[in-house]
This record gives C-alpha cells, sequence and structure tokens, in this order.
C-alpha cells in the first residue's frame, strides 16, 4: 500500500480512524456528545473529502479496489446517509437511558463495510466489506438490549451467517473455474482463450453468491428477517438498514454486473479489456427477473394490511428492491443511471419516514403502531407533512422524488425491451399506493382518543429533516441537475 | 442590465413563499410590505430589463436566459429558459405595471380582511405564475405558468370561501377553464412529438418549415390551442365562468380581467400566431368566435344590474374584439387592444370596487347613483376608464386600439365585412352599456351616502392608471411588435367611430335624458323576454347545465350501484385475499427463515444448472 | 442427451465427486468410531473417574459471562498475532511502508485493548468494571 493509495482511499481512513479515536474517546471519558461529535465530524469529514476526490484522485488500490466516479457516488450516498442516521439517532438515544456512546463506533464501522463494498472489485474486498458492515449491523440492531432488539439481532445473525457462507462457497466456486477473485475478466488471465461462457461450477458459485447478496438485500426468497429485523431494532439503526446496508450492497451488485464500468483502461502496466462482467448469463438473469417480480409482488402484498409502520416500511422496502433489479437487469450505462437516481430517491424518502419514526419515538417505545400516528397532521403539522412526503414518494406519485426515480426505471427498462417487468412494476406501484396513503389517511384523521406525549424534536433533527423533505420535493419538481449529475457518475468512468 | 431577467418573474415567487411560510408571524404592515414590495421589484427589473432591450442592435432584439434543465428524457429537454421578444416585453412590462399597481391599490382596499397575509401570498403567486407564463421559452414552462394561473384564480375567486357560493364560482371556473386546459395539453403535445422539441422558437420555425399552410395537423394544433385560450379567455363556448368568478374581491378582478388569466389565452395565439399563420381555418374560427363572444357579451352587460357583472361581460367583449384580430392576423393590434384594454379595465375595476367599499358592498346599480359630487375622485377616473372603455375618439386610448381592430377586420380575408359590422355594432353595444353604466352609478339622484373616500394609496393608482387610459395612441406597441400596417379607408374608420359615438348619445337620451323610455322599453313584453334572455348571459349555463351537467350527474349516479366499483372491489378482495395467503410465510422463526432461504438457493442453482 | 448436458455433466463431476468425498467421510467417521469403540456398560462407565473422586452436582453450572468475554477477547487478539507472523516472515520485502502498515494495525489492536481494559471487559470476577460503575454515577 503506497502513499498513492492512501491518498485515494482516505474517506475509508477517515472514518477508519474516527472510529478508532471515537473508542479511545470512550475509554478515557464516556459522553454522548463527545463521541457524537467525532463520529459526525469524521463522517462530515469524508464527504467532504470524496467531493475533493472527484477532482485529485481516482484510480486503483491493487488488484482489490477501484475509486471511481460510481465508487464515488456509492460512498458519498453512503456518507450522507451515515451522517443523517448519526444526528437522528443522537436525539434519540438521548431520550433512552441506554449507554449510546458505543453506538457511534458501530456507526462508523457500518459507514467502512459500505465504502468497501462500494469501491470492491475483488472477492476479498468484498467478503470484508460485507463483514464488517454485517457485523456492525448486528451489535445497532441489538442496541437497545429490550427482547425484541435482541431477538431481531439473533436472527440477524445466523440468518446473515448462513447468507456469508453461501458467498463465501460461490466465491470459492467461481475462483475455482475462474483462477481469479477479479469481478471482470483481466486479459493476461485469460489471455489464451478469453473469457468464453461461464462453466457450470463458476455458474453455480454466481447464483450462491447471489443467495448471500439477494439476503442482504431482502429479496424473495430470502426476505423473510426484514419485518422482524426492522421491527426489533432501533427506529434510526432500522432507517441504516433500509439504506446503507442496502444500497452499498446494491452498489456492488451493478458492478459485479457491468463489471468495471468502462471499456480498455490500464490496470498497472497491463492493458485490460472490459468484456462484461462476473454473472453475465442467461439463466442468472432469468433468476433475477424471477427474483424481482416475486420481490415486488411479495413486498406490497405483505405490506397491503400491515399496522405496524415499520413493517410496513420493511415490506415496501422488498418490494422497492424489486423495482431496482430491474435496472440492474437493463445492462449499460442506461441500467446503472436509473438504479444510482432510484437509490438517491429511495434514500431520501426511506430516511425521511424512518426520521418521523424516530422523532417520534420517546423513552416508552418506537411509535411503530399505526395508531401512533392517528391524527399526527393535527398535532405535529410539519412531521405529518414530511411523512406524507416520504409516503407520497416511496408511492411514487409525481412532484416528489420516486416518481421521477421510477419514471427512469421505466424508461431505463422499455428502453431495454423489459416490457413485462415493467408492466409488473406499474401495476405494482398501484397496488402499493393502497398501504402508503393508509398512513397518510391515518395522520390526517381526527383523534379521539387521549393524546400521548410527544417528545420535541432537537434543533439538529429538524434541520435534517427538513432538508429531507426540501430534498425529496425538490428533486420531484427540478429532477434535471440531479439526473445529470447521476448520469455522469453512474454512467462510468473516471 | 438584461441578466437581471430572472428576478422578474422570481421576485413575486420570493413574496409568495416568504408569505406562504411566515405568514402567522407578519404583521400586517410587514405583510403589505413584501405583498407589494415583491412586486415592485419585478417592476423595477422588468423596467432595468426593458432598458437593456433597448439597447440591443434594433434588428435581432431577442434574449434568452437559460435558468437551469428541469426534465431531461430522451427527446424532451424543458428548460427553465426565459424568453424575451418584443411581446414578451409589452406583456412583461403591462403584468409588472398593472399587477403592482392593484397590489398597490389592495394594501389599502383589503385592509381590514382577515385573510390579508393570504390575499397577498395568493395574488403575488398569481403575478410570478402570469410572469413565468409570458416570459417562457419554453412549452412546459409556459404550461407550468398556464396551470398556476389556473390554480390562483381558483383560489382567488374562492378567497373568500365560507360563503358557499364563492366556493362554487371558483369551482366552475377552474372546472371550466380545465376543459380548455386539457386540450391545450393535447395540443402541445401533438406540436412536441410532431417537431421533437418543447423549445417554442424552434419549434415555430420548424412548424413554418414542415407544414405546408393549411396542413391539417397544423389546423388540429391550432384548434386545440385556441381551445386553450377560448377557456382561459372566457370565449365561446366556454364563457360562462367569468361572469361568476365576480364573487372573489375586487382587486383579484381587476387583475383577473386586466392583467393575468383573462389575458393568458390572447399572449398564448400571439406567441404562437406563426402557427396560426400556416392554419387559415383555425384562425377563421377565432374571428368567428372572437365575434360572437363580442356580440353576445356586448348584450348580457346591457341588462345586468350587479356592476361588476357589467365589467365582466365588458372583458368579455373586449377580449372577442382581441380574437377578432388574433383571427385575422393582426396580433399587433390585439396586443395594442390588450395594453389599453389592461389599463382602462383595471381602472373601472378598481374604480368600482371603490364605489362598492363606499356604498356598503352594495353592487346593484340600480342602488347607487348620484354619486359624482359625493366621490368625485372615483367619478373623474371611472370616467376616464370608460370614455376608453366605450372608445370616445381621439382622446382615449381605447378609441385607438379598437379602430386598429376594426380596420384590421375590414381589410381582412374573406368575411371579414362581416366582422367589421360586427366589431362596429359591438362597439355601439360597448358605448351604450358603459353610459348606462357611468349615468346610473354617478349621475341621476343618491339613493345612499358613501361612508368612504379613497385613501392615498387608492387615490394614487385611480389617477395614474385613468391618466393611462386618456393619454391616446402613445401605448400602441406596434412599432416594437413590427408586423404590417394596416390599410382602411377614411370612411370605413369614421363609420367605427360614428358607431361608438351613436352608443354613446343612446346612453345619454335613455338613461339622463329620458330614464323613464328605458324602463318602459325593458318592461315590454319583448325587452322583458330579451332582458331575461340576455342577464344570465345568453342562457348558456342553462344550456351548459342541461347538456352536460345533468347527464355527468346521472351517470355518477348509475356507477353509484357499483357498476364500475365491481371489478374494483373485486381486484381489492382479490389483492386482500393474496395478503392473506402471503402472511402465514412470515412465521418469526429463524429455522423457517433459513428453510425458505435454502429452498430459493436450491432453486436457484437448479434453474442454473438445468437451464 | 446432446453434447451440451453431456458437457455440464462433465463440468459436474468434480462437484460430485466432492460432495459423495464429504458423504463417505463423515460416514467412515461414524462407522469407524461404531467399528472400534468399546461398547460396555457398567456402574462406573458414566463416571469421570473410575478411580477418583465422584463427582458430585453437574457441570452445566453457569460461568459469569466474562468468562466467554475474556476467551472471545484471547481468541480475538490471538488470531491477530497471525498477521504479525507473517509480516514477520515478508519483514525484509514488506520494507519500511509495510513496517508503517503493521504499527497503525498493532497501534489500533492497542487501542483497543485500552478500551477493553478501560470498560472493565477483562474483569473475569467481579462484573462490572469501575469505570463503568464511576459513569453511572454522573447519570
Amino acid at each position: 500500500m503506497t502513499g498513492e493509495d492512501v491518498i485515494i482511499l482516505l474517506p475509508l481512513v477517515i472514518v477508519a480512524a474516527a472510529a478508532v479515536a471515537a473508542m479511545l474517546a470512550i475509554a478515557v471519558r464516556r459522553s454522548h456528545a463527545a463521541t457524537a461529535g467525532i463520529a459526525l465530524t469524521g463522517l462530515a469529514a469524508a464527504l467532504a473529502e470524496v467531493l475533493v476526490n472527484l477532482w485529485l484522485k481516482k484510480g486503483y488500490v491493487g488488484h482489490l479496489a477501484v475509486m471511481d466516479n460510481q465508487a464515488l457516488f456509492v460512498i458519498g450516498l453512503v456518507l450522507a446517509a451515515n451522517l443523517v442516521v448519526g444526528i437522528l439517532s443522537y436525539g434519540y438515544l438521548s431520550r433512552r437511558r441506554e449507554r449510546a456512546e458505543e453506538y457511534y463506533v458501530l456507526l462508523l464501522l457500518a459507514a467502512l463495510g459500505g465504502m468497501v463494498l462500494a469501491i470492491s472489485i475483488h472477492f476479498a474486498t468484498f467478503f470484508l466489506g460485507l463483514e464488517v458492515l454485517s457485523v456492525s449491523l448486528y451489535g445497532l440492531v441489538a442496541y437497545e438490549r429490550g427482547r425484541l432488539g435482541v431477538e431481531a439481532s439473533l436472527k440477524y445473525l445466523v440468518l446473515g451467517g448462513t447468507a456469508s457462507a453461501f458467498v463465501f462457497f460461490g466465491m470459492g466456486l467461481v475462483y475455482f473455474d475462474r483462477g481469479s477473485m477479479i469481478f471482470f475478466w483481466v486479459d493476461w488471465l485469460y489471455g489464451q482463450y478469453g473469457p468464453g461462457p461461464l462453466g457450470l461450477v463458476a455458474m453455480v458459485g454466481c447464483v450462491m453468491m447471489f443467495v448471500g447478496i439477494g439476503f442482504k438485500l431482502a429479496v424473495v426468497p430470502f426476505h423473510l428477517w426484514t419485518a422482524d429485523v426492522y421491527q426489533g431494532a432501533p427506529a434510526p439503526v432500522t432507517a441504516l438498514v433500509a439504506t446503507v446496508s442496502k444500497g452499498a450492497v446494491l452498489a456492488l451488485v451493478l458492478r459485479m454486473a457491468r463489471g468495471s464500468p468502462w471499456a480498455g483502461y490500464y490496470f498497472g502496466d497491463r492493458a485490460v479489456y472490459y468484456s462484461g462482467g462476473v454473472c453475465p448469463s442467461a439463466p442468472v438473469f432469468w433468476i433475477l427477473a424471477a427474483i424481482a417480480v416475486a420481490s415486488m409482488f411479495t413486498g406490497n402484498l405483505l405490506a397491503l394490511r400491515q399496522r405496524n409502520v415499520k413493517r410496513l416500511l420493511a415490506y415496501s422496502s422488498i418490494s422497492h428492491l424489486g423495482y431496482l433489479l430491474v435496472a440492474v437487469l437493463v445492462s449499460g450505462a442506461a441500467g446503472a443511471t436509473a438504479a444510482g437516481f432510484y437509490l438517491v430517491t429511495y434514500f431520501a424518502a426511506t430516511l425521511a419516514a424512518f426520521g418521523v419514526v424516530t422523532a417520534l419515538s420517546g423513552a416508552n417505545g418506537e411509535a411503530e403502531s399505526l395508531e401512533d400516528y392517528r391524527g399526527l397532521a393535527w398535532r405535529r403539522p410539519a412531521l405529518a407533512a414530511l411523512m406524507t412526503v416520504a409516503m407520497l414518494s416511496l408511492a411514487g406519485i409525481p412532484l416528489t422524488a420516486g416518481f421521477v426515480g421510477k419514471f427512469y426505471l421505466l424508461t431505463a427498462g422499455a428502453g431495454a425491451g423489459l416490457w413485462a417487468l415493467v408492466i409488473i412494476l406499474v401495476a405494482n406501484s398501484g397496488i402499493g399506493l393502497f398501504y402508503y396513503l393508509r398512513v397518510v389517511w391515518a395522520m390526517f384523521e381526527r383523534r379521539a382518543t387521549e393524546e400521548k406525549e410527544l417528545p420535541r424534536i432537537g434543533v439538529a433533527t429538524g434541520v435534517v429533516l427538513a432538508g429531507l423533505g426540501a430534498a425529496v420535493v425538490l428533486i420531484g419538481v427540478w429532477p434535471g441537475p440531479l439526473a445529470e449529475l447521476v448520469r455522469a457518475w453512474m454512467g462510468g468512468g473516471w | 442590465m438584461l441578466e437581471l431577467l430572472w428576478l422578474v418573474p422570481l421576485a413575486p415567487l420570493g413574496g409568495f413563499l416568504i408569505l406562504a411560510v411566515a405568514r402567522a408571524r407578519l404583521g400586517r404592515r410587514a405583510v403589505a410590505t413584501v405583498g407589494v414590495g415583491s412586486a415592485g421589484v419585478a417592476l423595477a427589473a422588468a423596467g432595468a430589463v426593458a432598458a437593456g432591450f433597448f439597447a440591443l442592435p434594433a434588428a435581432g432584439r431577442v434574449y434568452e436566459q437559460n435558468l437551469g434543465t428541469w426534465i431531461s428524457a430522451g427527446d424532451l429537454a424543458a428548460r427553465f429558459v426565459l424568453h424575451l421578444d418584443a411581446l414578451a416585453l409589452v406583456m412583461m412590462a403591462v403584468v409588472t405595471l398593472v399587477g403592482f399597481l392593484i397590489l398597490l391599490y389592495s394594501a389599502e382596499s383589503m385592509a381590514g380582511d382577515e385573510g390579508y397575509a393570504r390575499f397577498f401570498c395568493y395574488m403575488n403567486l398569481f403575478v410570478a405564475s402570469m410572469l413565468v407564463l409570458v416570459l417562457a421559452g419554453d412549452l412546459l414552462l409556459l404550461y407550468l405558468g398556464w396551470e398556476g394561473v389556473g390554480l390562483c384564480s381558483y383560489l382567488l375567486i374562492g378567497f373568500w370561501y365560507r360563503e358557499p357560493a364563492n366556493a362554487r364560482a371558483a369551482k366552475k371556473a377552474f372546472i371550466v377553464t380545465r376543459v380548455g386546459d386539457a386540450a391545450l395539453l393535447v395540443g402541445l403535445l401533438v406540436l412536441f412529438t410532431q417537431m421533437g422539441t418543447s423549445d417554442i422558437g424552434g419549434l415555430l420555425a420548424r412548424a413554418a418549415e414542415r407544414w405546408p399552410t393549411g396542413s391539417s395537423v397544423a389546423t388540429l394544433a391550432a384548434l386545440l390551442l385556441l381551445a386553450g385560450a377560448v377557456g382561459k379567455s372566457a370565449q365561446l363556448p366556454l364563457q360562462v365562468w367569468l361572469p361568476d368568478a365576480m364573487a372573489g374581491p375586487t382587486p383579484v378582478s381587476a387583475l383577473i380581467h386586466a392583467a393575468t388569466m383573462v389575458t393568458a389565452g390572447v399572449y398564448l395565439l400571439s406567441r404562437m400566431h406563426g402557427l396560426f399563420a400556416l392554419a387559415p381555418a383555425a384562425a377563421t374560427v377565432t374571428a368567428v368566435i372572437g365575434a360572437a363572444t363580442l356580440l353576445l357579451a356586448g348584450t348580457s352587460a346591457l341588462v345586468q344590474r350587479d356592476l361588476k357583472r357589467v365589467l365582466a361581460y365588458s372583458t368579455m367583449s373586449q377580449v372577442g374584439y382581441m380574437f377578432v384580430a388574433l383571427g385575422v392576423g393582426a396580433w399587433g393590434a390585439a396586443i395594442f387592444h390588450f395594453v389599453t384594454h389592461a389599463v382602462f379595465k383595471s381602472l373601472l375595476f378598481l374604480a368600482a370596487g371603490a364605489v362598492i367599499a363606499a356604498l356598503g358592498e352594495e353592487h346593484d346599480l340600480f342602488k347607487m347613483g348620484g354619486l359624482r359630487q359625493r366621490l368625485p375622485l372615483v367619478f373623474w377616473t371611472f370616467l376616464a376608464g370608460a370614455a376608453s372603455l366605450a372608445a370616445l375618439p381621439l382622446v382615449t386610448a381605447g378609441f385607438y386600439s379598437k379602430e386598429e381592430i376594426l380596420a384590421a377586420a375590414w381589410a381582412g380575408p374573406a368575411g371579414g365585412r362581416w366582422l367589421w359590422a360586427a366589431g362596429a355594432v359591438g362597439a355601439a353595444v360597448t358605448a351604450l352599456y358603459t353610459g348606462r353604466m357611468v349615468f346610473l352609478v354617478f349621475f341621476g339622484t343618491a339613493k345612499r351616502e358613501p361612508s368612504q373616500q379613497p385613501g392615498w394609496a387608492m387615490a394614487t393608482v385611480l389617477v395614474i392608471l385613468a391618466a393611462l387610459s386618456v393619454s391616446g395612441w402613445w401605448l400602441d406597441p406596434r412599432w416594437l411588435l413590427g408586423g404590417t400596417e394596416i390599410a382602411a379607408t377614411l370612411p370605413v374608420r369614421l363609420a367605427g367611430t360614428a358607431a361608438a359615438l351613436a352608443g354613446i348619445v343612446l346612453a345619454w337620451y335613455f338613461y339622463l335624458r329620458r330614464p323613464a323610455l328605458a324602463a318602459r322599453v325593458a318592461q315590454s313584453r319583448a325587452g322583458a323576454a330579451l332582458g331575461r334572455w340576455w342577464i344570465g348571459g345568453w342562457g348558456f349555463d342553462w344550456l351548459y347545465n342541461f347538456i352536460f351537467v345533468r347527464p355527468y350527474v346521472w351517470l355518477t349516479q348509475l356507477g353509484r350501484d357499483e357498476l364500475l366499483d365491481g371489478p374494483f372491489r373485486t381486484l381489492g378482495r382479490t389483492l386482500d385475499l393474496a395478503h392473506a395467503g402471503m402472511s402465514w410465510t412470515v412465521t418469526g422463526r429463524v429455522r423457517w427463515y433459513a428453510a425458505a432461504l435454502a429452498a430459493g438457493a436450491i432453486a436457484a442453482i437448479a434453474v442454473a444448472v438445468w437451464r | 442427451m446432446d453434447t451440451q448436458t453431456a458437457e455440464k455433466t462433465t463440468e459436474l463431476w468434480p462437484l460430485a465427486v466432492y460432495a459423495g468425498l464429504v458423504a463417505a467421510t463423515v460416514l467412515a467417521i461414524v462407522t469407524i468410531s461404531y467399528l472400534l469403540g468399546e461398547r460396555h456398560r457398567e456402574r462406573a462407565t458414566g463416571l469421570p473417574y473410575e478411580s477418583g473422586i465422584v463427582p458430585t452436582g453437574t457441570a452445566r453450572r453457569p460461568l459469569p459471562v466474562n468468562f466467554y468475554l475474556v476467551a472471545a477477547l484471547f481468541v480475538i487478539f490471538d488470531v491477530e498475532a497471525v498477521f504479525l507472523l507473517v509480516w514477520a516472515g515478508a519483514f525484509r520485502q514488506a520494507g519500511w511502508a509495510g513496517y508503517v502498515e503493521i504499527v497503525v494495525f498493532a497501534g489500533v489492536m492497542g487501542a483497543g485493548l485500552f478500551y477493553l481494559w478501560r470498560v472493565g471487559a477483562l474483569k473475569v470476577i467481579g462484573g462490572r468494571g469501575e469505570h463503568e460503575s464511576g459513569d453511572t454515577d454522573e447519570q
């Protein structure tokens, strides 16, 4: 690892250093504010560094990782989401008796895992990122140490371990067949006979890797853990599971599906050519398509009569990942761009929704039942408005970010001729409308029963929530700049 | 200076945002400062922009300001682009000036209203929308402004929403214009799909290249745009909403009639006049609609008892003149009339508002009278506006613009003589109802004592507008717009003038000299029938109620009994069942979850192996 | 059976052999221990020490959770030492860059140890650590 590599990886280094610093700070003296300050400063500094890196330094880190536009984009997304979650968590944890400090160490490690996934082009970094992310999430999910939290964490741990085993085995099989652990073909490995079609062993390996990936993405049939974990985890951690964990893994899938996103570059001093990712074969396509369709239907149908908002959002996320898989199936820049745009809109709306859940969750339990939201519009109009915007965006109503995101997904799908998937996507948006609007409807109902005291909202939380709401609306009204940005960054290249 | 163009629509928009967010926290003075000030900033910016515009070389006076990309998808690349040419400059100047004056007036006239901040909030959005519409260089942006104008008209007509009748009027305006809006949207989409661009300039250039004169697509697109314009401008057959729109506060009426809503259609047709040149049939339809509307509205105005309804019908009739001009290709004359009309109609409304307020919300003409001495300022300013409306020769601005339209109609293509005749009769009718209005309100015996005089803000606005109304021909913007000179012989012009004069004399005779005669005519069998027919705007409300509303209500009644609900209910029930069938999979047991994971993995591997 | 399926089968055979080997190994272990193991059931067969002290009570006693914690920590730190050994083998090749890296690595490990000590995780007996109890007073 040279000095240049350190500069390329500076965002990761900053976050890792912040994690160590936060841990040492806890060891010296426990202070919620100080630890949170270190963590948030670290995340913000890394985010700033990403922007600097855009112009300063991109490139490969050995065979293991690459810092290109796509990686920087995803890292920025991961860091921003972590920052939002961190700020939301501060108010949330302040209202609880739990010791809050270690939470931020785990939060930073989760960010680190997500970032490693974003830059990964090699099985080693892939697995490293996956595990760093997963292990920190196991801890975060159980952070409340309530019955539900521990149960959720244990379920997540057992099933996540199983999934990791699948990934590991799959990697072994692909390596057995290919003799390389890099996601895309390298001509000095295949110089003699080229990559050729996947052998059977490699194919099975790919499918097994996708089992593990599918678990992290929570797509059917690897989705069953989702609702329990969403419900058991503290609300801000749920937001993290819903966004960072899934977004980073999806970015990895995009990279694996497309290989390195541009053709003809130099890898060290050797010429490398690009000819598709590691798993671009017909059966994998059909498996993914089936998973996408099943996820859309299953997620939406399960959410239909759900009365627990956290579980509802869990099921809704299953369907959203189903939508996103459509973009994965659209090969090339169009698919990556659509997926990148959709990720941004999904992140913003999901964070906004869980932000409201977090802000309403007081010292005595989470605000997760639909009952907790009944009549919210008359008591906390701003929060209700934000939740409404988030729900409408998730449902894909025009003038919200979600609509534009879906629009790009549909355009990409139609452009690639995936008509069946496109039609199913549209039909599912219709089904989804029902339960999103149910939340909105509940909030605007007049409430007759006695009223629980709602927690106060801090300035930082308020600013973050307002920013999220503004982002959702702004992207919905004026998507042009973001679309150009995503096209430039997810489309490939340096 | 031209760079300030963005400030023109954004200043009122900013005022709207400030008022929308901080409505409850601002005092009345602050509200008025923001509400009027933002329009003032827009006016100042417009002035600066105009100065910059005239500094451009006279040959290619066009300025475009791109504020970013709005939507970019495939062929569609809609931009936030502001396009300033002579037409947009004239419109912008009128909208900002008249809008500012009306807002200044309302700062005083609305002072006692509890919805003071809400009023300025909506009014600012109204002005901003209209400026976006006027300055848009892109069809989609134009449509945004168009819909914004529609929305604000709804909000402001129903401003006093506690009264059900006002809410109904707002709804009526919204729904009726919606019909036109839908047609407009289809027209825009036709243009976009045919031309592959939503940029107005590029689109018109391509249309002129690709479509021969009289081509059916061009005619279709032009007719669809016309339908949109007809809805917004309250022309036949979508004119029914305008008289009811009087339910809003008087400044709102002034704004709707003079500067924003109603003239949006005229602007649209002027902006797209290149398209109408390719579709002579559509142009003819435009002219005929204008002529029919101006007669219908003029006669209806003759018999109204409500002061504001007279003015409303008069607007319809005057916009009819503009449509005639647009139909015969004299869009410069139409814009000229738009400018003069904006001035004198806003003046008439504001003065009428002062009268109504002074008499304690009295609208009935026949309960007014003799206000000449009691409200002298209002009388003289109203008289100036009325003279301009009645086209009193030589001194008033309205005279010159109306003469141009009549001359253009005479010189126009086949059938122009008929249009001219309709316009001349309309001119006489206009003068007649204008005279009736003036004589009934300000002359005769006083029936009520006015309770208040207009304050300095209202007075200033009235005087400025009155001065402009009688300032003669120099409001003519055609030297800027370009276009052909209208050649009409002197006798034709004289005949038109004579018609207007005859109307004034007739009004004097009927309503001042021999009021009893007027009453007798009105009470005669034929007169009463005609009056009943005309007072409801030729019975269109009744007709539409019969043709559209009743069958629609009947249809919905039919659908109430689950005729259409059936399939939807079945769908809902199916989904519900699917949900029930699905939810047993989430058991909460880890071993079951792991089993599902393993089963899924096995299935996927099986597919991969035995594809 | 067309050629493609035949190819697939050819490609599949290592997998099949592997699976077969796994099954055979497991079977062999169980079978051999069954065959070789003595089977008799006398009075003291189940006792750990036929000649020693007769155990009393069950061995399944709850141990303080810290015991497991320390055990887990030991394993973690022990495994991390592997990296040091690997690095030592490549000391010269890794050069200064490698040295810096290993120092950072050791530093992070040290920081972790420091944290564990302060939090009281290293106290096998005595439950909660001093630092922690001091902290609860503050709250």
